[in-house]
């Protein structure tokens, strides 16, 4: 199981919505469906341009119906860090890196650079990442969509 | 003639507006212009919102053509019509906006943009903020002067390849000095996104001619669906865009687009067309 912040996430909730995140992602990018593995990350494995990331986001905000807030990923691996203590001049410290390494538990550790860039955080996250972040916000949003497909 | 707010602008006035959340406003389509296409109209409509975006955000930022989920083509507009414009904001800051919006002419819906969203960028790098600000005022009291666009600029699109009614392929000279740029945008002259989708009709129109069309009918877009534009595309660039047929039945054909530049992707699309009596 994954534990951020006392929040768990289990396999079986990561599987009943990857399917559709799956297929949003696939829609988005303009890929097939069946490359868009669990732990594929979006950038580097299927080609995901910024564009493609503000397209997601709101595809998943009406799929799910739940509000996503740009940087929330960020946000939330952050944590009780304060954004200084988190990165400067655009270089994670190696708190920040430690929180991310925890709450991007999904992403093998040898992706997690040395020095990394806040600018290339986004290159770690995979569709497993986004699959959490739905469950997440579905759990902090009453009216969220969490029927599973037929 | 000065381009500013006059080469490719298509509000007159906004009627109402709730900053961050709706607006209302009008085009008048000069009477003297030989068309007013469908492209052209969908920009007066993402125009529109763009006002009621920036306002949201003091006008520090402005958005930039990027998605749009779906564009419905209802029916056309003559030279001389008004369009009545609208548009609703589902969320604005100075990352992102979404929205959709529409315009009819003389109580006949023409167009509908559905889930639209446009990435914020700081307005500087595009125009002056003080201008955009007194523009707005303008156009939220008397309104400005109708009749300023002087036409469809000539696009250099020239159709090169394809294979007969399965794909087409043509080449696209991005104009190097158009007055239009002196408007989109002053301090940083962007291609519009919706002229690429003009072109890019223009290319899978040649692509549908040569698919046959039962009971002498003829084949008109009716929806562009899944519209994407990954960058801004420069005064003088040379794209390439492509058309292919998808699927044809039932008196549907869906026909998919893409723009590249230098072999890269830049803009993609899927246009479904229907029938209709030849005009």
């Amino acid at each position: 199981m994954n534990e951020i912040n006392n929040i768990k996430i289990n396999n079986d909730e990561i599987q009943s919505v990857f399917p559709r995140v799956a297929e949003t992602i696939a829609d988005a990018i303009g890929c097939e469906v069946e490359k868009v593995k669990l732990n594929a990350s979006l950038i580097d494995n299927l080609g995901a341009e910024s564009i493609d990331f503000v397209d997601i986001i709101f595809r998943l905000q009406r799929l799910f119906k739940v509000k996503i807030p740009r940087g929330k990923i960020v946000e939330e691996a952050r944590g009780s860090l304060s954004e200084t203590e988190f990165e400067k001049a655009g270089v994670v410290s190696d708190a920040g890196v430690s929180r991310l390494r925890d709450y991007l538990s999904e992403v093998p550790p040898d992706r997690f650079k040395s020095p990394l860039n806040v600018a290339d955080i986004p290159r770690l996250f995979t569709v497993e990442t986004f699959c959490k972040l739905v469950i997440r916000q579905q759990r902090a949003t009453p009216t969220a969509d969490v029927s599973t497909p037929a | 003639m000065e381009a500013h707010f006059r080469a490719f602008t298509f509000v007159d006035r906004i009627i109402g507006v709730k900053p961050g959340v709706s607006i209302r406003g009008q085009y008048t389509v000069p009477p003297g212009v030989d068309a007013f296409p469908a492209s052209l109209v969908a920009e007066a409509t993402g125009q529109l919102a763009a006002w009621a975006a920036m306002a949201a955000v003091d006008f520090t930022h402005r958005p930039v053509a990027g998605i749009a989920g779906a564009i419905e083509l209802l029916s056309t507009v003559r030279p001389g019509q008004v369009l009545e414009l609208s548009a609703n904001l589902e969320s604005v800051d100075t990352e992102t906006v979404g929205y959709s919006g529409s315009a009819s002419a003389d109580g006949i819906p023409v167009i509908r943009l559905l889930d639209c969203v446009g990435p914020m960028m700081p307005v500087e790098e595009f125009d002056d903020p003080h201008a955009l600000r007194n523009r707005f005022q303008l156009l939220s009291a008397a309104g400005a002067e109708a009749g300023a666009f002087g036409g469809l600029p000539d696009l250099d699109l020239k159709r090169d390849s394809g294979e007969w009614g399965q794909s087409a392929s043509a080449i696209l000279h991005v104009p190097s000095d158009a007055l239009l740029f002196g408007d989109h945008f002053p301090r940083r002259p962007v291609f519009p996104g919706t002229l690429l989708m003009h072109a890019n009709l223009q290319t899978a129109a040649t692509l549908t001619a040569e698919v046959p069309c039962d009971n002498g009918l003829a084949w008109v877009p009716r929806t562009i669906s899944d519209v994407k534009l990954r960058t801004f595309i420069s005064p003088g660039e040379t794209l390439r865009l492509e058309a292919k047929r998808i699927d044809h039945s039932g008196g549907v054909l869906k026909v998919a687009v893409e723009s590249r530049n230098n072999g890269r992707l830049i803009g993609s699309a899927g246009i479904e067309f229907g029938t209709a009596a030849p005009s």
